[in-house]
């Protein structure tokens, strides 16, 4: 018999040797190293770097490098980078010597001012030139703070993004939401320290803690590397109950991920949990589907976890991802989900965007064909409604006989929008029926790869009755809604992955007999008749 | 313990069965003496399923009135509902004999036949014929004939029915416990009773009951039931809805709709969550409010539009001046009110039963407003009402739809 010890982490002992070096640059550098230090810091190594000397000294980090002396002779630059620039190389020596042996440098930096814009792309290229892997966390300035630092800053980040091998940036206004309008300002300040602490602790804790699934760098670069890329950052713990949904919830309140919107957007995203030895299975998976209904389908998932005895009770979970440019901008832009036709765009795998050009064409024909073939086992007279009784009280297979074609869903949804031209209607229940190209050209282009039904949705029309893909929105509009929100004609990708291959059972009402009115069973739940796409 | 009149309400509902004990005093007046619930198993949609189940059901309900008023319980007035109950409006006429010249309560008893000489379907059995109007010789606007000059007298009445075999159903449960039923009454007709007011009947109102298994709508205008009805659509309906959509039990879902269930959609902070605590045999959930709310606006407001189609097909909604009164547990959604005011366009008000003494949680909660209102049908007609061995007699056979 042997035994292990649990105390030794099971990882290779080459992660282990990698010193981790975490520098505060400037002003707003060093309150980010001070909070990170007093969050609690393992794994790594703390160093500020200032011009001003007076700030560096009030710094609670171990060690502390000034630059500029004679630049600057120990004040600050005045908010001019290029001052920073020269205290930078004027301290090349010590940075040099300080960085040596560090397999891995964060760099804590406030872009805007002098000394963080200035030095930040110097000294990540410094740190790389050592053969540290660079990962820089920037703030960008308040709007408040003006244009000029704004454009400072940007400039400086274009930089920094070229020295640096990931760049994880801030947006202070986004961490202002946070905290609320009356708050004083320094907590607003203190809310992007805060920010940053987190997401440095639980990055260097990503590469340095035993985990059980490990999440290299690699996976890091992977998610946040790319250029003019948007970080989105969310870390949210809890140690009660129900800590799996708590500590997600918290994690996608993050004003950085917008309220887990933008996460939908991104191509991939990293998430690692971390917990206590009582942490379950049934935790973690509570915890990622809570999470995998943020992400859209295509995006590339990298998980990892681990299980610290020293966290205790408490449950973790951190969320990075990026956002290209352009997504990110238009998200930032407007708040409402724009961001849904966006997904229409994107390459589906399944449908091959080859037919799509045919879709037009094809179009007219099919919706005959299928109009007649539609028409043709129901009721000679075309502008009475539709029978509705016998299909209703059909739960059996005569509705996928009578009408093959009507399996797959988009293809049922053309018969549909074929039908309202013949004012179908016992039901202006069934709001919301104009005819809309979109959703019939969209329909199309599903229906020319896969013009046959299938074996598997019959089973289900004879339930359900067929689903149009019209999608539900998420969020409000603006405008206030004066009637359903579904009346927005908004369409989701043709995609039926939501089908239920149950049979729906009655439920409460096994019992009793149904409640037909006007043709419908009302038993069955409104928002499956009216084919609603829920969240 | 000489008590003035007791008067029983006794409601077979679909979650709850509920029995209100009421004290009529000599001036008029109604006083609550207590009110008994159970829930309610083996109930769908307003009628009973499980016969055995119901029964047991009731009796606890009994049982528990029993203790709360300090009564013992012998006589009592039953509510029923159920989607077979249709209504239909009829004119009586009769003809004064040439000898006489008044119009007398004989007369008005054959008017009253003569309207409900109309051919049901043949499993069916009045329930009520409700007065509307008197008309003599032509004349509208009579209230009380009784010693008018006239030839001819006439009188509309709201004729309600249902299938006879269910009625007898509810009555025989309620029998075989070992009470006599007094008789038996239309929910909504006894729902008005307890939630208007004659000024609000004068005007012009709708009543709408959100039960559990069913909503019961009834329409007074100028004073007069012009329409009453049953939809087989209620609370168990979003429930339902709620545990389809969401895929939690039912019991969680029922939970969840009365904490925090509301209508209101588009006015949720996006990613706003509704937590479910994991359970024996269920893992916690967490579940968007907006989307909630959806799924229970969906159904209500579907149900709203039905009703409201309906009454437009009979031109009742012109008339209705004071508004639509909504009672019944699932008037306490948040939001019902206004949705209903959109889709009725006219003032709602969310209502209880009005105007008693006694117990007063009993009559702030909106589940209570029918068993209250059967209570106060009682009383109406205990005043009326004949008294003696054949009057009885005369009653039960009513029951039985032959008189």
């Amino acid at each position: 018999m042997f035994e292990i010890h649990r105390q030794t982490p099971l990882i290779s002992t080459e992660a282990d040797s990698i010193k981790i070096k975490i520098l505060g640059l400037g002003g707003a550098g060093c309150n980010a190293l001070d909070r990170i230090l007093l969050d609690g810091l393992e794994y790594a190594e703390a160093v500020a770097v200032n011009t001003d000397v007076q700030a560096l000294t009030a710094s609670v980090a171990p060690r502390k490098i000034q630059i500029g002396r004679s630049t600057t002779h120990g004040l600050g630059t005045g908010g001019d980078p290029e001052l920073g620039l020269a205290s930078a190389h004027e301290g090349e020596g010590e940075l040099a010597s300080e960085l040596e042996g560090a397999g891995l440098a964060f760099l804590c930096t406030g872009l805007g001012g002098g000394t963080g814009s200035g030095a930040a792309p110097m000294i990540a290229s410094l740190a790389r030139e050592h053969g540290a892997l660079v990962i820089a966390f920037a703030t960008l300035p308040f709007a408040f703070e003006g244009r000029r630092r704004a454009t400072q800053a940007q400039e400086s980040l274009d930089a920094l993004r070229a020295a640096a091998d990931i760049v994880v940036c801030f947006e202070n206004d986004r961490m202002g939401e946070t905290v609320s309008p009356q708050a004083g300002i320094h907590q607003a300040f203190a809310a992007s320290d805060a920010t940053i602490s987190q997401s440095v602790r639980a990055v260097s804790e990503l590469f340095k803690r035993p985990g059980i699934m490990r999440i290299g760098f690699d996976d890091l670069s992977r998610v946040l590397g790319g250029r003019h890329a948007r970080c989105i950052f969310g870390h949210g713990e809890s140690d009660s109950d129900n800590r799996a949904n708590e500590a997600v919830a918290r994690a996608l309140k993050s004003p950085l991920m917008d309220r887990g919107r933008l996460l939908e957007e991104a191509d991939s995203v990293l998430v690692n949990v971390v917990g206590g030895p009582g942490m379950t299975l049934n935790e973690v998976q509570i915890l990622m589907e809570e999470l995998n209904r943020h992400v859209g389908e295509h995006t590339q998932l990298f998980f990892g976890t681990a299980v610290d005895p020293k966290v205790g009770n408490r449950m973790s979970v951190t969320i990075i991802s990026s956002l290209v440019a352009g997504e990110a901008a238009a998200a930032s832009v407007a708040r409402v989900p724009e961001a849904k036709p966006k997904r229409v765009s994107p390459p589906r795998p399944r449908v091959e965007k080859v037919n799509l050009p045919p879709a037009p064409v094809v179009e007219p024909e099919l919706v005959e064909a299928i109009a007649e073939a539609e028409i043709a086992p129901h009721e000679p007279s075309p502008f009475f409604e539709m029978p509705e009784v016998p299909e209703a009280e059909i739960v059996t297979e005569p509705a996928a006989q009578e009408e093959p074609l009507l399996v797959p869903g988009p293809v049922a949804e053309l018969v549909e929008a074929s039908h309202v031209a013949q004012s179908l209607e016992p039901e202006p229940l069934f709001v919301a029926e104009e005819p809309e190209p979109e959703p019939v050209v969209e329909a199309v282009e599903e229906i020319a790869p896969e013009p046959e039904p299938e074996p598997i949705p019959v089973a289900e029309a004879p339930v359900l009755p067929p689903r149009p893909t019209r999608s539900f929105p998420r969020h409000t509009r603006s405008a206030p809604e004066p009637q359903l929100p579904m009346d927005i004609p908004q369409t989701k990708s043709p995609q039926q992955e939501s089908l239920p291959f149950e049979p729906v059972s009655r439920g409460r009402f096994e019992k009793s007999e149904p409640t037909i009115v006007d043709g419908q069973d009302l038993d069955v739940p409104t928002f499956m008749r009216r084919n609603v796409r829920l969240k | 313990m000489a008590r003035e009149h007791i008067l029983v309400g006794l409601e077979i509902g679909t979650s709850k069965i509920c029995v209100v004990v009421g004290e009529s005093k000599d001036d008029g007046t109604l006083k609550i003496l207590g009110v008994g619930e159970a829930p309610s198993r083996g109930v769908r949609k307003g009628e009973i399923v499980d016969f055995d189940t119901a029964q047991k059901c009731v009796h606890e309900a009994l049982a528990d009135a029993e203790e709360k008023s300090d009564v013992e319980i012998k006589g009592v007035y039953v509510g029923i509902t159920g989607a077979h109950i249709s209504s239909f409006n009829n004119r009586g006429t009769v003809l004064v004999p040439e000898d006489q010249e008044e119009i007398n309560e004989e007369d008005c008893r054959s008017v009253q036949l003569s309207a409900r000489e109309v051919s049901l379907p043949s499993q069916n059995a009045f329930i009520h014929s409700i007065l509307q109007h008197y008309y003599v010789d032509g004349q509208d606007g009579v209230l009380n004939p009784v010693g008018m000059l006239g030839h001819k007298l006439e009188a509309d009445y709201h004729i309600i029915h249902g299938i006879s075999t269910r009625i007898k159903n509810t009555v025989r449960c309620v029998r075989e416990i070992g009470l006599d039923v007094e008789d038996v009454v239309f929910n909504p007709f006894a729902t008005a009773q307890a939630v208007l007011d004659q000024s609000h009947k004068d005007l012009g109102a709708l009543v709408i009951d959100m039960g559990g298994g069913t909503t019961d709508y009834i329409v007074y205008v100028d004073g007069a039931v012009k329409h009453s009805g049953v939809l087989a659509v209620g609370g168990d309906h979003i429930s339902n809805d709620l545990t389809a959509a969401l895929r939690i039990p039912l019991a969680r879902s029922e939970k969840l709709k009365v904490e925090e269930g509301s209508v209101i959609v588009g006015e949720c902070v996006p990613g706003e969550m509704v937590v479910l605590k994991g359970d024996a045999g269920f893992a916690g959930k967490q579940v968007e409010r907006e989307t909630l709310n959806t799924i229970i606006h969906l159904r209500v407001r579907e149900l709203f539009e039905l009703l409201a189609r309906r009454l437009d097909e009979q031109h009742c909604l012109e008339f209705l001046g004071a508004g639509v009164f909504i009672t019944g547990g699932c008037s306490q959604l948040k939001g019902i009110k206004d949705l209903a005011e959109e889709i009725f366009g006219m003032p709602v008000h969310t209502t209880r039963a009005q105007s008693l003494s006694g117990v007063t949680s009993a009559f702030e909660n909106p589940q209570f407003s029918t068993a209250i209102g059967l209570v106060r049908y009682a009383q109406a007609d205990q005043i009326g009402r004949p008294s003696g061995l054949f009057a009885k007699l005369k009653r039960g056979l009513r029951i039985f739809g032959m008189f």
